[in-house]
């Protein structure tokens, strides 16, 4: 009995292992020069992660291979949650798929390091012309384009309009300012509820992005040679919502420890009138409010202006691709109105184009907060934190636990300052 | 001797307390699998689901091909368990039992091999695997896993190993039989506790094994379940919690399957008695 088990197994051993030896990679399906005529098949890992965006995308793709009969393109779904490490690993083996789905704030490390592709040549002016500067701005360097951007978020205020009713809060017009917003926040906040619940677990996203506010730069110059510059416009943020933590009372300091999302069932419940976040929270809340849940996006955040960061999604070439001309022109279909505005009406994120903008606008009348949610993304540009070469590891070594400390009232704010500049001396060596 | 009452109280409040902390997670993930997303964002979340919903199985079944993933990781993992069998079986048994100036090295070297990042090697791996045309294969995961878990599954046989008494071998060999003979016949037979549980750790670390999937295979339809399960985590911290729990549901019954078979094997004791003390 024992030798014909052994038989077996030694039997299956040695046809994996000839399986093995004989294995027929895919590492490239396409096949020749790469020249325009001749039939190419292109994958697209796409990170696309709610169902009609998911479905939108599959859209495009049938579409534009109907239309293309000599460039197929193969969906492939990837995961946002591992595309870093993913990516990394294929650039090195020169298997990354031949149109990468990411945001500006990943590929700025490939970029730097050369994997990606110039698209400037390839991209069509109609495309060049519908986003503006200071988006490309995130994907471009030395005027050469390495990422088309596609959509973006902002922060954005989302209220609970049975309460803001109640409080005669009325928050209309084109912008909200600062101290009206911690106004009203003050005057939603009752016995046991508060005005406003802001989960800044990871916070300095958050304090860089909405900086742009105040001006906010945080660091001069670019690359390595970056110095840090924390002053009066860049401590403005945390030192107002501090104020609203911790004098005014109006946000609850237990939601400054809580994940971005996390805020939500307290939302919900009532317990907060108002809450910050990312403005794709939108989907999430019209999935699983409760029945009968009215909410509303408030007006863009405005200190001196209503800029905010963008870190918007990308669509790339691998340097090392087969086909970056076919590829290119690919994402070049990707970027017209109508396929923006599907695959953004799906995640509720902002298209990078005033056409595709209005187009949602036009499609959704402004309802479910896209009139502000929109009007939130006419103002994203670059900040000067996103050519900050070790800008990773400042925010995970110094800025986030300084950030968190203040939060939690553990530090003043003079002492916040002297951490953010002077960590970035010890991480930037 | 006789086990008193009050300890035998004791024991039973222990072995309680034990079971429910191993088996809490499980029910809270099968009772999250069944529960609405407006249950997943209440304030006061409940144990049980109040209203059943089936249709995050539904979900989790169509939307990420769950099936396929769940195929791809069983072949997976039962190829590398076998071939880690194969490959640690003798040499375990050479380990433990032949005495060379060599050993020594070569367990420091099984040791020094358990503390490398996965992310030190993986880049290197890769650049091995492609010319040989193994990225993005199958048999590329199985040898990769193999290797993975030869180390410690050589670590644990051995010990196996040295616990089989050296007069049953003496006795085999004074019958006349030959060293390959007294390992299938008398060794192997002995070590099956130790070779089950050898088994049982190899499948586990290769069906819950992320980061060498996700780099070396490209082909959705050669995705294993982890990578699956990624998919339901999206950009910022979303996550579909219903889909997720309910696909993990699904992915803990061919691992259940797997011990509860194996584990009525795991039967220890056939030694006692084989020598006399």
């Amino acid at each position: 009995m024992m030798k014909k088990v052994m038989t077996a197994l030694l039997a299956v051993g040695a046809l994996v292992t000839l399986a093995a030896c004989g294995g027929n990679s895919n590492d490239n399906n396409s096949s020749g020069s790469g020249s325009s005529n001749e039939k190419v098949t292109l994958k697209f890992q796409s990170l696309a992660f709610q169902k009609s965006t998911v479905a939108a995308t599959k859209k495009i793709v049938d579409d534009w291979n109907a239309a293309n009969p000599n460039i197929q393109v193969e969906y492939v779904q990837g995961s946002w949650d591992s595309v870093h490490d993913q990516l990394v690993t294929q650039f090195q083996g020169g298997t990354a798929p031949d149109i990468i789905h990411d945001e500006s704030a990943d590929i700025t490390g490939f970029i730097n390091q050369g994997y990606l592709a110039d698209l400037s040549p390839y991209l069509s002016q109609q495309t060049k012309d519908a986003v503006s500067q200071g988006v490309w701005d995130t994907t471009s360097k030395d005027g050469k384009i390495y990422g088309a951007p596609t959509l973006l978020q902002s922060y954005v205020v989302f209220g609970n309009t049975a309460l803001l009713k109640a409080a005669g809060v009325n928050a209309t017009g084109d912008s909200l300012s600062w101290d009206d917003f911690a106004a009203d926040a003050k005057k939603l906040t009752k016995p046991g509820k508060f005005g406003l619940g802001w989960g800044l677990k990871s916070p300095t996203a958050t304090m860089l992005n909405l900086g742009l506010n105040f001006d906010a730069k945080y660091f001069e110059g670019s690359g390595q040679d970056a110095k840090a510059t924390v002053g009066d416009a860049e401590l403005e943020v945390p030192k107002r919502i501090h104020a609203m933590a911790y004098d005014d009372k109006s946000i609850d300091p237990t939601s400054l420890t809580l994940g971005g999302t996390d805020v939500l069932p307290g939302f919900y419940a009532g317990k907060y009138a108002m809450i910050v976040a990312g403005n794709y929270v939108a989907q999430q809340i019209l999935s699983e409010a409760p029945k009968g849940f009215q909410w509303e996006v408030l007006p863009p955040l405005k200190g001196t202006s209503t800029k905010q960061a963008a870190n918007p999604q990308t669509l790339s070439v691998p340097a090392e691709g087969k086909h970056i001309e076919q590829s290119a022109k690919f994402i070049d279909f990707f970027m017209k109105a109508e396929n923006l505005a599907a695959v953004g009406q799906g995640d509720q994120l902002i298209p990078s184009t005033q056409a595709a903008r209005d187009a949602i606008q036009k499609a959704t009348g402004g309802k479910n907060g896209w009139q502000q949610t929109l009007a939130s993304g006419t103002e994203l540009t670059k900040a000067p934190f996103q050519s900050v070469d070790n800008y990773p590891k400042w925010k995970d070594q110094i800025a986030t636990p300084a950030f968190q400390e203040f939060l939690a009232n553990k530090t003043d704010l003079a002492t916040l300052g002297k951490k953010l500049s002077d960590g970035w001396g010890q991480v930037n060596n | 001797m006789r086990t008193r009452p009050t300890t035998r109280v004791l024991q039973y409040v222990a072995v309680l307390a034990y079971l429910v902390f191993l088996g809490f997670p499980l029910l809270w993930l099968i009772s999250s699998s069944l529960k609405s997303p407006q249950e997943f964002a209440s304030i006061t979340p409940s144990i049980l689901p109040k209203h059943v919903e089936f249709s995050n199985y539904s979900d989790a079944l169509t939307e990420q091909g769950l099936i396929r993933g769940l195929g791809n990781s069983l072949q997976i993992s039962i190829y590398s368990t076998i071939l880690v069998l194969i490959v640690a079986l003798p040499v375990s048994y050479a380990l433990a039992r032949f005495r060379s100036r060599l050993r020594p090295l070569t367990n420091g070297w099984i040791l020094v091999s358990q503390v490398f990042p996965v992310i030190l090697i993986v880049i290197p791996l890769f650049m091995i695997l492609r010319p040989l045309h193994l990225t993005n294969t199958i048999p590329g995961v199985v040898i990769v896993y193999m290797v993975w878990s030869l180390p410690f599954a050589l670590w644990m046989l051995q010990g196996y190993v040295a616990a089989v008494p050296r007069e049953l071998e003496e006795a085999a060999s004074v019958d006349g039989a030959s060293r390959l003979r007294t390992i299938v016949s008398i060794v192997m037979p002995l070590l099956r506790p130790g070779l089950i549980a050898t088994a049982m750790f190899t499948f586990i670390s290769a069906w819950n094994e992320f980061f060498f999937a996700l780099v070396l295979l490209q082909d959705p339809q050669l995705k294993t379940l982890p990578l699956v399960l990624a998919r339901f985590v999206g950009a910022e911290g979303q996550v579909q919690f219903g889909p997720l729990a309910a696909a993990s549901v699904l992915a803990t019954v061919p691992s259940l399957v797997f011990f509860a078979f194996l584990q009525r094997r795991l039967t220890s004791g056939l030694l006692s008695g084989a020598v006399k003390g």
